[in-house]
């Protein structure tokens, strides 16, 4: 549980102050050596022309710039049983623009995705080494948002605050699993392609079935726009971010337990999922 | 092993029980029994005080509760009544029937009673004794020692003896012989304690003023223990002053400790009470308020810790005795977030036990006992109207009976049922809203029924050979499932002169709950769950041997000890499993095979001004999770060292009696790095739209091989000074050095992103090694009035 580990770093970090002097240090480490793979990034929606990223997996100490391999083959396979060549026709730029919320894109189709509940969709990435990654995934029903609305706080000023509430109903098939993302802004000048103020992974695992509330702390003030976005994932997609997240949550935390990635992909590591989401936007006044 | 092929063993356990004793019965029936108590001057009970008759070159040893019985010709005899750190006596008896001797012996010459360093039995019976794998720790020995923020911690210093590892700069879990934290059976007068550590594992809850003496066995366990896999801490509170009332207590950099006892009716019975809190709360609101309003203000959260224990005895005659002990303890976390959150979270153990004693007859006593032990953690968020609480707990309610029977010198039989029910609330969840749009709750609990039979016999063969078999069949029940096993002890001595013994001993041990974690450190949120389902009990057996030398006219015992432990079920759970209020929690498991094996050296010195011992251990420990249940395993399957694998471990203890006033102490321990899992190889993700802007510079680290690196060695000198002061010598000033030169040992290791400051960009990263404490002195008053 972050948390706890977090609560128990920060009570260390108390204790080590009682005393003096540095004591976090740069050090030189020798790491075994790594086998790069092929690592895919997926994600299909409905209307959108079918795009992804392929990189590598890469040395942990290596540069720091991703590693984009020019060798590979993208052929994306429709429900119908169409095979649809992605080409290979990456948009660098996106890698060093950090203000627009481009996302990047190694290979790109032609034309907009047709997608519809239930469909299933293979991918198939190849490259001239011999690396061969696949995958599955089936586009899940939208779950419609029932309402959204927020309260302030009674503080006055500029710390008059309002939380923000998100309701809806999970179906009752097992292992639902959502995101949910609060964006600020205007959705029509590019709101929802930046970081989102609050974004949620959530399971049906002790709800199933049942009305969600998802609410946040006291953050938006009066004025603003807030859109939520509510995806209908798999349960691959959330396995996949917490994988993640305890990755990322082991560097640095000593109570954690390093964790493996839980990829959908095989013959390498990443993700390949079709986006099913609803909207709502409204003003907090 | 199921149940029922385990019942043909209960008839050979009878069988070891009465056959035994007949051979020696028939062989000493001319012979007197003599039986007692040995105590302090002030009442309290002390175990492992020598009774001899050096004439006959024979003695025992007082066990846990002071009590000793002696097969003796009848006679005249000179009894010698001992225990370090108290004046030797001697009783003249004329033995013409079974008779008692009570004593009670005074200390030798200090107030505070901190100045000798004592142990269970002196070297020589030590030498003796069949049991090894042994450590015996009184509270005066880890109160001269120096400490963490001068906090005494009998659970740290024993981390000071071979074989027994810590699980990381300055935590009090306790890693035997290659086993894991949670296969420790922690006792405190008889009641299991199930989470033994204050914040976060920095501090046992063993309060060092409450506290008369600690056994920890790490081999050849007495048949009366079970439960768990590695070890038994078997910890004892005093029993208070019978005649006097004493408040004693200290003041530290931390903590502040106030302990209050004295006699009831008279001296018939007596009673402790002594608590504890912590002040870092006090300090860090300080700091809050004088911080509060600053740019990048950051509260630093609530936190102490309290602990109360209290005991009672009372004599009902010369037969009879009851002993009520109870232990209450909280650690308390909360804060408030900017956001209008109100965080709080408190955790802690609830112990209470009532014990009977009873004396038969000078060879025959009986203790009987009930105790209930509680464990929980409540965890709970605020937001206006919205609430949500996240629990766990473990309620066992235990009895059990516990006979000793000494026939004759060459046996001493024992034997008693244990019964325990357990209530294991794995997880509970409450969300709520004050107008009823969110209100849902989930409560995951299980009941368990554990039962154990045991017998053994400690059986004197020859003058030169004594043996000590026993046998323990135990059984679990939870739900449906039942698991049971039968599980043999065996130990035996071999004098080969009067300066050196051989020992050897076996003992198999069942494990039917298990621990939920998979942060490797003690947390509170750690679950207790029962065998069940799929989840069987864990098993470990040890075959362990050692030669002991008595030296330098009996000044010093070297001793050395070899140990190979194998174990099977050992549990670890999947990568990202859900632990929290998981009704399918059996699914998360993945169960491996775990072995490990070692060499102690061991030379203590007991007696004179200067006192302490050095330990040295090399060991090996393995591990094993094959691929299963979807998973890859652990370490792909292939075979790897736990994180407190220790090659090398050395550990110096001296204390040295300057004068009257002052003690001067030290330690010094070296062991080899600890192994951590960094990871090889990283990967950028860039995530859906509208998640992030570009590739997410945080990389996503891929670990292939767990526990893979390790830190650099871990090697620090701790120093202590005990200056007592007043007229009567009943105050004294400790002074702890903690680190005394600064070794910046390594907590952990990271890799962190490295940055152009101009442009914001990530341009590499950078290894990081962080350390916990640098030298650190405290300074503590301690009183006793």
């Amino acid at each position: 549980m972050i948390t706890i580990n977090k609560s128990a770093v920060y009570i260390l970090a108390f204790l080590a102050l009682a005393g003096c002097g540095k004591l976090q240090n740069n050090i030189d480490v020798a790491l075994p050596s790594y086998s790069a793979e092929l690592v895919v990034e997926c994600y299909l929606e409905p209307g959108q022309v079918p795009s992804l990223a392929v990189t590598t997996s890469v040395p942990y100490l290596s540069a720091a710039l991703p590693q984009v391999p020019t060798d590979v083959t993208v052929s994306l396979t429709m429900p119908n049983g169409t095979v649809v060549p992605l080409p290979f026709k990456p948009n660098y730029a996106a890698l060093v623009d950090t203000s627009s919320g481009q996302k990047f894109h190694s290979h790109i189709g032609r034309d907009p995705l047709v997608a519809r509940p239930g469909d299933v969709f293979k991918l198939d990435v190849r490259d001239t080494q011999g690396r061969h990654v696949t995958s599955t995934t089936t586009m899940l029903p939208p779950v419609p948002i029932d309402s959204v609305e927020y309260k302030f706080n009674d503080k006055t000023g500029a710390e008059r605050k309002a939380y923000f509430l998100t309701s809806f109903h999970d179906p009752p098939t097992d292992d639902d699993c959502y995101r949910l993302q609060l964006h600020k802004g205007n959705p029509a000048k590019g709101a929802l392609l930046k970081r989102p103020e609050v974004d949620n992974s959530i399971e049906d695992r002790l709800l199933n079935g049942k009305p969600f509330v998802v609410g946040t702390t006291y953050r938006f003030l009066s004025g603003d726009t807030v859109t939520a976005t509510l995806y209908h994932t798999d349960a691959a997609f959330f396995r996949f971010r917490q994988s993640i997240r305890d990755a990322r949550g082991a560097n640095g935390n000593p109570f954690a337990q390093p964790s493996a990635i839980y990829s959908n992909v095989q013959g390498g590591v990443g993700i390949f999922s079709v986006l099913s989401g609803t909207h709502i936007t409204k003003i907090i006044k | 092993m199921p149940v029922g092929s385990a019942k043909r063993y209960l008839l050979l356990v009878l069988l070891l029980g009465l056959g035994w004793p007949r051979v020696g019965w028939s062989q000493e029936a001319a012979r007197f029994l003599l039986s007692g108590t040995v105590r302090g001057a002030r009442g309290e009970a002390l175990p492992g005080a020598s009774v001899a008759v050096p004439a006959l070159n024979t003695g025992t040893a007082a066990d846990s509760l002071g009590h000793f019985s002696l097969p003796l010709p009848a006679g005249r005899h000179q009894v010698v009544v001992a225990f370090v750190g108290y004046q030797q006596i001697t009783r003249e008896l004329n033995l013409t029937k079974n008779q008692r001797l009570n004593v009670a012996l005074e200390e030798s010459g200090n107030q505070l009673g901190e100045v000798v360093v004592e142990g269970a039995a002196t070297l020589e019976e030590k030498l003796k004794t069949t049991q090894m794998g042994v450590e015996h720790l009184s509270i005066r020995e880890a109160k001269l020692l120096p400490a963490l923020f001068g906090e005494v911690d009998i659970l740290k210093t024993l981390q000071l003896k071979p074989g027994i590892q810590s699980g990381g700069e300055g935590t009090s879990g306790l890693f035997v012989r290659g086993g894991s934290a949670d296969q420790n059976l922690v006792l405190l007068d008889n009641a299991l304690v199930y989470n033994p550590n204050h914040l976060f594992g920095l501090f046992s809850v063993f309060n060092s003023d409450a506290v008369q003496s600690v056994d920890l066995y790490k081999s050849g366990f007495p048949a009366q223990f079970g439960g768990r896999l590695s070890s038994v801490v078997d910890v004892k509170l005093r029993e208070g002053d019978r005649q006097h009332y004493v408040a004693t207590g200290g003041v530290g950099l931390i903590s502040s400790r106030l302990t209050y006892e004295g006699p009831i009716n008279k001296g018939k019975g007596s009673f402790i009470v002594s608590g504890r809190r912590t002040y870092f709360d006090i300090f860090t609101r300080a700091l809050n308020k004088a911080n509060e309003g600053k740019e990048d203000y950051s509260p630093i959260p609530d936190y102490y810790f309290y602990d109360l224990n209290a005991k009672a005895n009372y004599t009902l005659g010369d037969k009879d005795q009851l002993f009520l002990s109870g232990y209450l303890g909280r650690d308390t976390f909360g804060f408030n977030s900017s956001g209008g959150f109100d965080f709080k979270f408190n955790w802690g153990n609830t112990i209470g036990t009532l014990r009977w004693n009873h004396v038969f007859s000078p060879k025959l006593f009986v203790n009987t006992s009930v105790s209930v032990s509680d464990y929980k953690y409540d965890l709970t968020n605020k937001l206006d109207q919205f609430s949500f609480k996240l629990g766990s707990s473990i309620t066992d309610y235990s009895g059990r009976t516990d006979f000793e029977y000494t026939p004759n010198d060459r046996h001493v039989l024992k034997a008693g049922a244990q019964l325990t029910q357990h209530k294991f609330g794995v997880g509970r969840l409450d969300a709520n809203s004050g107008d009823g749009r969110v209100n849902f709750g989930s409560d995951v609990s299980y009941y368990g029924l554990d039962g154990a039979l045991y017998a053994s016999d400690n059986f004197k063969a020859t003058d030169k050979l004594q043996l000590e078999g026993g046998l323990r069949l135990t059984g679990f029940r939870s739900g449906s499932n039942q698991y049971g096993g039968l599980e043999p002890r065996a130990s035996a001595r071999y004098s080969l002169n009067d300066r050196t013994s051989l020992k050897a001993s076996y003992a198999l041990m069942y494990q039917y709950v298990h621990l939920v974690t998979n942060s490797g450190a003690s947390l509170p949120t750690d679950i207790w769950y029962p065998s069940r389902l799929s989840v069987q009990p864990q098993r470990s057996q040890q075959l362990s041997s050692g030669v002991s030398f008595l030296l330098g006219q009996g000044k010093y015992l070297l001793t050395n000890e070899v140990y190979y432990k194998w174990g099977r079920n050992q549990v670890d759970f999947k990568d990202g499993a859900q632990l929290f209020v998981n009704p399918e929690l059996d699914a998360e498991f993945i169960f491996g095979k775990s072995w490990s094996y070692g060499d102690e050296l061991y030379l203590e010195k007991k007696t004179g001004k200067t006192t302490g011992w050095i330990g040295y251990t090399l060991a090996w420990s393995w591990r094993n999770f094959q691929p299963q249940r979807g998973t890859t395993g652990v370490n792909n399957g292939q075979d790897f060292h736990p994180n407190y694998d220790r090659r090398h471990n050395l550990t110096v203890v001296l204390l040295h009696q300057l004068n009257a006033r002052i003690n001067l102490t030290a330690s010094f321990i070296y062991t080899s790095g600890s192994l951590t899992t960094l990871p090889l190889g990283r990967f950028g993700v860039q995530d859906i739209p509208g998640s992030s802007t570009g590739i997410d510079p945080r990389p996503v680290p891929i670990y292939p091989n767990r526990n893979s690196y390790q830190l650099i060695p871990y090697h620090r000198l701790d120093l202590g000074v005990v200056y007592k002061i007043g007229t009567r010598r009943n105050q004294d000033l400790t002074l702890s050095i903690y680190n005394a030169y600064n070794r910046r040992n390594a907590y952990f290791v990271f890799f962190e992103t490295v940055k152009d400051k101009a442009t914001d960009r990530t341009t590499g990263f950078q290894a990081k090694q962080v350390s916990l404490f640098p030298v650190i002195p405290s300074l503590t008053y301690n009183f006793r009035f």
